[in-house]
This record gives structure tokens, C-alpha cells and sequence, in this order.
């Protein structure tokens, strides 16, 4: 969508706010300032400004019809941080995330939105600029569809700019679903991004933006004590055919699901298991050069977590996790987290400790030795609140292995971060935080950043 | 091409709305649009209130909701079977605290004040990415794949 039009549909769809009983508006206004001293490049003084913005604007002529807007601005005050990776060096930078009416029927659940908003269903997390709608139907199915013009993100190769626009020219999808009370959910869903395939151009495109995706996905939770969650995604698209010989590639491309057992009232176990095969799952991608679609190259992980919520308001949590990938091995993850809140929760602690071993892993790369993979992080925050007042400190390690050789000698990695708050109003925050660290590239880095946080109108939940 | 797709997605405007129309559409009353009471601050737990209903309109226990430490990492299973229970207490910014598409900042900057929060990127993630992109790059995909990768591209071109 061409800039002016952004600008068109924005003050039609701010304008109609003023028809809204109940509006509510709520932003964060945050300037930072950072110096770069990265041996081999200039010196530079970053402090960039944003400003972010929401409004919920509901019953807009009836009871039924809302209008919910959120985006944010940034300009550079000294030099180009380009956070939004404009090419041009520019100082300024935007974005609308989300700004969409909604109408929201008295029965079945039933809801119609148009405009820019997000989708999630089995097959993916879409923005989409368009119109979408659901409803709960007889018998526990509920049915769902949206269709629009995919959301560009412009970050491809500006050679196939062309490419991208042309192949990702319309977004649909819909998902059916069917709840059964006592049994769970179980869901079917469909979404096809671009109609112009890479392959069936007049002058086929070396990079195919395009996705087929089928999905299905469940929830089994027959008692509160148990639920079985999970997903299988399948890529459905026709692809070029595969050099004589090869491997067969897989059709699945993901297969995720959790399962949850609750042991009384304190202990919950659960195990997960997940597989993606790259090509299939990395289809569409606006980054090929880093999510390649490798025929063979695929993940697989499992491994669970137990937590305790003690009788002490302390809350444990102990997990591991195996990781499997074709090309590089494999590695294990494991460690712990404590929590802990007063009764009012003004005063919260924590602290959490990960290690991961990667003896099992293959030759990363020819100068890199498996110890690459290897290292352990430590996290230790606290939080306090007092009247109109609020303090946080949070500190993060990381141990690196002495043979990676891509830190600079370095082997521990820190940031710790101090902010202090003032509640001035009921609708107004103020806060300001401070970090310091040391990486690898910077051997120290100083921090600053204050922030405004204000929130006015009727609207209960926006942020929450 | 363009006409199968118009005529593609015409079928599925018109079945969409032929549902609407006729008798199929359940006729239970929707749920409450904003959740009637004010949760306190942390994590909640909904089967501390709703022991053993089922959440209307979901049907399922509201102990599928209970905000777990593990919920708080898999909440994608929720949201898309969901999106409307959830909705009840969260606004979409909510959601856009992280998954916005194109965001000025990584969220844990932008909430440096609130370490109780599971923000992704803590720390000095720039050397930690290499190790966890070869580990697992679809993790990275979900958020990065197709949006949210201005700054991949300074170095993965």
C-alpha cells in the first residue's frame, strides 16, 4: 500500500473516533541515548526518539461497533540508529502495527473486522490489510476466514523487490474448528499467501515468496488435570522438481505439541515435541539468504519442564530441553527459575540459571570447534513498589567457552539494568533506565532512556 | 490466475456469508466482551475463581487458561484456538508488544522496567543469536522469518 493511502486511511479511521462514547488513548514516549565506540568505525552518538501510540474507540454509533488503532514514530536527534532499517541513512522512521474497525455481533461470538489487523490461526501470524470474520456455529464448530493484501515488509533484496510485490499480490485463509465440552477442540485451516508462484513466471523468479499451507491443530483437556496441545502444519504448494536422485523433502512442515499434567494443586509437569523440515517450513520467506530452504536440513527438539508453586509464594521451575539438527548435531539445555512475590505482589524476585552442553554437536564451521555452541547464562531481577514510587534492578551474565573464537578473548558477557518510576497520576508514569554491559563488540556500553507512560479514557484493558 | 483467485476468494466470501444467514449460526449469546471484574497484578490463575467450569464460548476448563509458566512460553496454542478468551482481558497492543511486525526496538528494551515480564532478547543478545540460530533457526523464524529482520539483513545479505 503506497504511503498516501496510509495516510488517507489513518485520518478516516482517527476522524472516527470522534463518533466513539467511550474512547481511550495510551502511548509511551521513550528517548534514548547511546555512544558507539566499535573499533573500525566512527565514533556516534545515537538518541533516538519514539513515541508510541494506541486508541480504542468503542461504541461508535452502536454498542457494537469499535475502533482500535496502534503504531509508532521515531526520529533520530543525533545520528542514524536506522532501527527501522531504512536504506536511505533517514532519521525518520514509522509504523502502523495494527488499525481496524470491529463489529461484534450479540450472538455466536461473531465478529467482522476490516482494515490493517493481525491473524493467527494453525498456519501462521499474519498482518493483513483487509477483512476478516468468525463465528461460532451449531453443534460446537466455529468457522473463521480473513482475505486481504499481505502486510510488505520490504527488507528482500531491492533487486527483487519487484518479485515480492508482484508474487504476494493476495492473503487468504480460513480455519474450521469443532469443541467438543469435555473432550477439547480440533481444527483444520487453510492459507494461501501469493498467487503468482516463483516457478509459473514468464521469467521465473529465483527466490519463490510464496505459501500453501494446510494445517491442523488440537486441544485434548477431557479434566482440568490434563490438556494435550499441538499443531502439524503441511506445505501444500508445487514446487520445482528435485534433481534425479535426491532425497525426497518432506511435506510436513512442522509437527508441535505440548502436553500438561496437573499433580495437585502445586505441580504441574509438561513435555513438548517439536519437528520442522526447513524447506516446507521456511516457505515464503522474506529472508532467504538466512532461512534457507534446505532440502535436507531439518529440527527436532523435545524435553519438558516441571513447575511447583509452593505453599512460601515461591514459584519453581526446572526444564530441559534436547535440540536436534541435521547438519550441526546435537544439544541439550537445562537449568531452573525461582519466583518469588509478596502477598500484594509489590515486591517480586527471581533468578534463573541455564546451561547448554554441546558435546554431541557436529562441526559447526571449518574455524569455529564445537565448543561455539557451549554456554551458560545466570539471571538475577527484583522489583519493588511503593506508594507512587516503583524500583527494578536487573542483572544477566553470560559464560562463553575460551575457544570461541568469535569474542574478542572475551568469555563473560553482562548487562545490568536499573529503573526507578513515579507514578505522578493516575494517568501518567514516569520512569528512567539505566544499563551498563560489556559485549564483545563494545568492550563497555553506557545506556540511558526515559520513558512517559499515559493512558486516558474509559478502556480498562488496553496494554494488559 | 487472478480470476481463479477472485473466484476463489468470491466462494469463500459467499460461503462465509451464507453461514451468517442462515440457521447454522449457533444461537448462544456471545461471552462478555471485557473480563467484569479487574485482575490484580501478576500472573493469573482463572481455575483459582472458575474451579471446574467450562470457559463459554471456548468449552474447555478455564485451567487451559491458567497463566502457568508454561502457558506464558506456549500461549501460540491459545491464541489461535482462542483469540476472543483472550481478548476478554488483553488489548491487541498487548500482543504488539512483541509480535508487531516491524517493532522500533527489542521488547526487552522498551520494558527495561519490568524484569518480571518474559521478554525474548535479554541481554547482550547480538552474541548469543549465533549460537541459538544454529541451535534452533526456526525459532528465530516465527517472528523473524517473514517480518521483524531489518536489522538481520546489515549482516545475512
Amino acid at each position: 500500500m503506497k504511503r498516501r493511502t496510509h495516510v488517507a486511511l489513518l485520518a478516516t479511521l482517527m476522524s472516527a473516533t470522534a463518533w466513539g462514547q467511550e474512547v481511550s488513548l495510551y502511548g509511551t514516549t521513550m528517548a534514548q541515548m547511546w555512544k558507539s565506540e566499535t573499533p573500525g568505525f566512527d565514533k556516534a552518538t545515537f538518541t533516538p526518539a519514539t513515541q508510541y501510540l494506541g486508541i480504542d474507540a468503542t461504541k461508535l454509533g452502536t454498542d457494537r461497533l469499535s475502533l482500535h488503532l496502534f503504531g509508532w514514530g521515531r526520529t533520530d536527534l543525533g545520528d542514524a540508529s536506522n532501527f527501522d532499517g531504512s536504506k536511505d541513512g533517514s532519521k525518520n522512521g514509522g509504523y502502523l502495527n495494527y488499525g481496524y474497525l470491529r463489529y461484534r455481533f450479540d450472538r455466536a461470538n461473531a465478529e467482522i473486522k476490516a482494515g490493517r489487523f493481525t491473524v493467527q490461526q494453525s498456519t501462521g501470524f499474519e498482518q493483513v490489510d483487509g477483512v476478516a470474520a468468525r463465528t461460532d456455529l451449531r453443534g460446537g464448530f466455529t468457522v473463521s476466514a480473513f482475505v486481504g493484501k499481505p502486510v510488505l515488509y520490504k527488507t528482500v533484496d531491492p533487486r527483487d523487490q519487484h518479485d515480492y510485490e508482484f508474487q504476494r499480490d493476495v492473503i487468504f485463509g480460513t480455519r474450521l474448528g469443532w469443541r467438543l465440552p469435555q473432550v477439547g477442540e480440533f481444527g483444520l485451516s487453510y492459507l494461501q499467501d501469493g498467487t503468482k508462484a516463483a516457478k509459473d513466471l514468464t521469467i521465473p523468479s529465483p527466490v519463490d515468496y510464496t505459501r500453501k499451507q494446510l494445517g491442523a491443530d488440537l486441544l485434548v483437556a477431557p479434566t482440568a488435570t490434563f490438556g494435550l496441545r499441538g499443531r502439524t502444519v503441511f506445505d501444500i504448494a508445487s514446487h520445482e522438481a528435485q534433481a534425479p536422485g535426491a532425497p525426497d523433502r518432506s511435506r510436513v512442515a512442522e509437527h508441535d505439541y505440548t502436553a500438561t499434567v496437573k499433580i495437585g494443586s502445586q505441580v504441574t509437569v509438561s513435555g513438548n515435541f517439536a519437528e520442522r523440515n526447513f524447506f516446507a517450513y521456511f516457505a515464503g520467506t522474506n529472508l532467504p539468504s538466512l532461512f534457507r530452504q534446505d532440502d535436507r536440513d531439518m529440527f527436532k527438539g523435545w524435553g519438558g519442564s516441571v513447575t511447583w508453586n509452593t505453599p512460601w509464594s515461591i514459584q519453581v521451575v526446572a526444564d530441559y530441553r534436547h535440540m536436534h539438527r541435521e547438519l550441526y548435531g546435537d544439544v541439550n539445555r537445562m537449568g531452573g527459575e525461582l519466583r518469588w512475590a509478596n502477598a500484594e505482589k509489590t515486591i517480586q524476585a527471581g533468578a534463573a540459571g541455564h546451561y547448554v552442553n554441546a558435546a554431541k554437536t557436529l562441526l559447526v564451521d571449518s574455524a569455529t570447534p564445537y565448543r561455539s555452541l557451549k554456554h551458560a547464562e545466570a539471571r538475577l531481577w527484583g522489583m519493588v513498589t511503593k506508594g507512587k514510587f516503583s524500583a527494578s534492578l536487573d542483572g544477566i551474565l553470560q559464560r562463553y567457552s575460551e575457544a570461541n573464537p568469535h569474542l574478542n578473548g572475551l568469555t563473560n558477557v553482562y548487562e545490568m539494568v536499573g529503573s526507578l518510576g513515579y507514578q505522578a497520576t493516575s494517568s501518567l508514569r514516569v520512569s528512567g533506565d539505566l544499563s551498563y554491559g560489556s559485549t564483545p563488540v563494545a568492550k563497555s556500553e553506557t545506556r540511558g532512556l526515559l520513558k512517559a507512560e499515559y493512558r486516558f479514557g474509559f478502556g480498562k484493558k488496553g496494554g494488559q | 490466475m487472478a480470476r481463479k483467485t477472485v473466484l476463489q476468494v468470491l466462494g469463500i466470501a459467499l460461503g462465509l456469508g451464507f453461514l451468517m444467514a442462515c440457521s447454522l449460526v449457533s444461537p448462544e449469546t456471545s461471552f462478555a466482551a471485557t473480563h467484569p471484574q479487574e485482575l490484580g497484578a501478576g500472573r493469573p490463575m482463572c481455575s483459582e475463581c472458575h474451579s471446574t467450569d467450562l470457559a463459554k464460548g471456548a468449552l474447555k476448563p478455564y485451567a487451559s487458561f491458567d497463566h502457568t509458566a508454561d502457558f506464558v512460553k506456549n500461549h501460540k496454542y491459545q491464541a489461535n484456538q482462542d483469540a476472543n478468551s483472550c481478548a476478554s482481558c488483553h488489548a491487541q497492543s498487548f500482543c504488539t508488544d512483541c509480535h508487531g511486525g516491524k517493532v522500533p526496538m527489542k521488547p526487552a528494551v522498551r520494558f527495561g522496567d519490568r524484569p518480571d515480564r518474559d521478554m525474548p532478547h535479554r541481554g547482550d543478545y547480538m552474541t548469543l543469536h549465533r549460537m541459538e540460530g544454529k541451535m534452533d533457526p526456526s525459532s528465530c523464524y516465527t517472528c523473524h522469518g517473514r517480518a521483524n529482520n531489518d536489522k538481520c539483513r546489515a549482516c545475512h545479505r
